[in-house]
């Protein structure tokens, strides 16, 4: 069936080998596939939103040069000849619109350090989740440890440590990130696991999370509680031992819509206010957007994690989440963080009344294409899970962070029969893909409708009540 | 709890005896030792759980999980050991009994308490009973400490090891100069440590909370 409404469903990218994820040639079919889908351009709904330089006719070659732009203003001074530089990077740069952009900051960023200071000693570190060899899978896929001259390599929470005293007492980093001269911080700015961090310090988080041994991050997820927690990047970033080795951040700029552009700074903090107030104008208006879903069965394909799949730059997790406003920190706990999950008793009910409910909207989820590698079984204990084929289900049986997973989720042989048993469940012919569709959603008609008669009310309260709250709740002044 | 369905494989021909797997291993369940002459990893089958450390950090590739024929169960059943150790022990390290720790094994802070309460006096040790700290490994670490702290336990890191280092602060340590720092750049830790109190003063159908 094709609609006259609505554009063809955006083709997401093809299955990309990992040792995470079942072999690409074990998914049969993809979610834009089915006869139901219509995809929306998030600047249709949206029409105020940054115009997009990736993906463009033109490549990846914008981002070089976005890159080259947005370092001419940075202080570079500090590194001198011979000087050894460690560049900090995350592997949830490589998720965006499938990693290139990224992998193009980062090239770029090492020549304009070689070009500008005339040291050459210049490594990549990019830190990872909970599936610790991710990053170095990305370094192969684009070539990073050539062009960093065999200094590349992927850094996990659980390599060799070093304390990092801290305000608030002893922290701990990984020692890799901090064996050079001067450290390099780049990364991007999308919300990603804003019911995390709450967007509070968000371009500081990575030094909480991607940089950090584990100690750090266990305080970070059962220590300093929902709306405290990134205080521990805080820290560490406030520490002597980075503000000594110091010098700029460089971070890709995604939107909903795309890559807006590159930004970068000396002053880590002036950088976290500009794209705080991006991030909450855009991402804030499609996850407000999102909120405003009554009822859907939400289809997950893409190359990462169940939380990482995401739809118009939103991961899965923000959406889980949103049965409350996320943003606004009146509220303790979303319905998904891992405070939410730790405050769950025996009875798989909440323990006290402040938790959230995991977003009630969502009556269904398909898994037709994940990654194991975190911890997901709640999902499938709140919403009736229907994974799509025996390769998929067994990556979640051989993934020591879902041994149990299975035990709460059924298979199906293919991708159309789960989609009829879910609708045939839930009542709902409402559909969402998690497919990483640049610039657009890829869902049913019927809610392809609803988004859009939505989407003006969302506008409007968002620029008028939503982002001044938020900004003001983080001591953020916008310029008139 | 957690159920074992794999077990790590050591291929001597790849094994350059880094040590890295015997330093990240949770269980120390892996160890260089001598082989036919020649220095090799080397897995413990007993205490193993599978849960992929070594073979993730290991950069020549090896060691490999592999199934189990049969899978198996490790479990401390805190309904054997003294209700109110349970409660006074999580109550010192500021836990609520019923509280998630292990996101990857669903391991509540009741079944960590009754296995320190039961001899366990290491976050090895906790691991091999419990198997909370072996899936992702990360996340569940600190409150494990506070537990084995709040018992009066001196757990020390293994030497040469890099499985752990020590404790890190709680919401409850931050000085209240820098709550009144931060609390107008949105970092709300009186309300967070309220979200807390009130967790902690939450009775649960059985009477039991962490707070006496």
């Amino acid at each position: 069936m094709v609609s006259t409404r609505f554009n063809d469903p955006v083709k997401p990218l093809p299955p990309k080998p990992s040792r995470y994820g079942p072999l690409p040639e074990s998914i049969e079919a993809r979610s834009s596939d089915l006869g139901q889908m219509v995809s929306i351009r998030v600047q249709d709904l949206f029409p105020d939103f940054l115009a997009s330089i990736y993906p463009s006719d033109a490549g990846v070659k914008v981002i070089r040069e976005a890159t080259e732009r947005a370092l001419e203003r940075i202080d570079m001074s500090m590194i001198g000849p011979g000087d050894s530089v460690n560049i900090l990077g995350s592997h949830h740069g490589f998720t965006i619109l499938g990693g290139e952009p990224y992998a193009e900051m980062l090239k770029a960023t090492k020549d304009a350090i070689v070009e500008r200071t005339g040291t050459d000693d210049i490594r990549l570190r990019a830190g990872v989740g909970l599936r610790f060899r991710e990053s170095d899978e990305y370094i192969q896929r684009f070539g990073l440890d050539e062009y960093f001259g065999g200094k590349a390599k992927g850094v996990a929470p659980i390599d060799e440590g070093i304390p990092i005293q801290t305000e608030i007492g002893t922290l701990y980093g990984i020692k890799r990130c901090y064996d050079a001269d001067w450290i390099v911080h780049a990364h991007n700015s999308d919300v990603r696991e804003i019911h995390f961090h709450r967007h509070v310090d968000r371009a500081v988080k990575p030094f909480g999370m991607s940089y950090a041994r584990l100690e750090t991050r266990s305080t970070y997820h059962h220590n300093l509680g929902p709306r405290g927690a990134n205080f521990a990047a805080r820290a560490i970033f406030n520490s002597d031992l980075v503000q000594k080795k110091w010098t700029f951040a460089t971070f890709l700029k995604p939107t909903p819509a795309g890559v807006a552009g590159v930004d970068a700074d000396n002053n880590l903090f002036s950088l976290d206010e500009r794209l705080s107030i991006d991030n909450f104008r855009y991402y804030g208006k499609i996850l407000t957007l999102l909120g405003r879903i009554d009822d859907c069965i939400a289809i997950l394909d893409f190359q990462a994690p169940i939380p990482y799949v995401f739809s118009a730059g939103m991961i899965f997790a923000n959406f889980s989440a949103s049965s409350v406003d996320i943003f606004d920190l009146d509220y303790p706990l979303p319905g998904y963080t891992w405070y939410t999950e730790s405050f769950y008793g025996r009875d798989e009910k909440p323990l006290i009344s402040d938790v959230a409910p995991m977003n009630p909207a969502i009556k269904a989820i398909i898994i037709n294409y994940a990654w194991g590698g975190y911890p997901s079984v709640f999902w499938a204990k709140m919403i009736p899970t229907i994974v799509v084929g025996e390769s998929q289900a067994d990556v979640f049986r051989r993934d020591p962070q879902n041994v149990e997973f299975m035990k709460h989720a059924l298979v199906a042989e293919d991708l159309g029969t789960a989609v009829e048993m879910a609708i045939r469940i839930t009542g709902t012919d409402k559909l969402i893909a998690f497919d990483g569709a640049p610039g657009a959603l890829n869902v049913s008609e019927s809610l392809a409708s609803h988004l859009v008669s939505e989407a003006p009310k969302v506008d409007e309260e968002v620029d008028a009540e939503l982002l001044p709250k938020w900004c003001r709740q983080r001591g953020i002044t916008v310029a008139e | 709890m957690r159920v074992i369905n794999m077990f790590a494989e050591v291929d001597p021909e790849k094994c350059t005896a880094c040590r890295t797997c015997e330093r990240v291993c949770p269980t120390l369940s892996i160890k260089v030792g001598r082989e036919k002459g020649a220095k090799k990893a080397v897995v413990d089958l007993s205490t193993c759980v599978g849960c992929g450390a070594c073979s993730e950090r290991c950069e020549f590739g090896a060691v490999s999980l592999r199934d189990l024929a049969t899978p198996r169960v490790i479990r401390v059943d805190p309904n054997l050991v003294d209700r109110q150790m349970i409660t006074d022990l999580c109550s010192k390290a500021r836990l609520h009994p019923e509280q998630v720790l292990c996101f990857c094994t669903g391991t509540r802070a009741e079944e960590v308490a009754a296995a320190i309460i039961q001899g366990a006096s290491s976050p090895e040790e906790v691991s091999r009973e419990v198997g909370a700290r072996t899936g992702c490994k990360v996340e569940c670490f600190q409150p494990i400490l506070r537990l084995l702290v709040a018992a009066g336990k001196d757990p020390k890191p293994v030497e040469g090891g890099w499985q752990w280092y020590g404790l890190t602060p709680t919401v409850w340590d931050i000085p209240e100069s820098v709550v009144a720092k931060y609390s107008s750049r949105g970092f709300y830790f009186e309300e967070d440590r309220a979200l807390f109190k009130k967790l902690l003063e939450t009775k649960t159908e059985g009477g039991d909370n962490g707070v006496h």
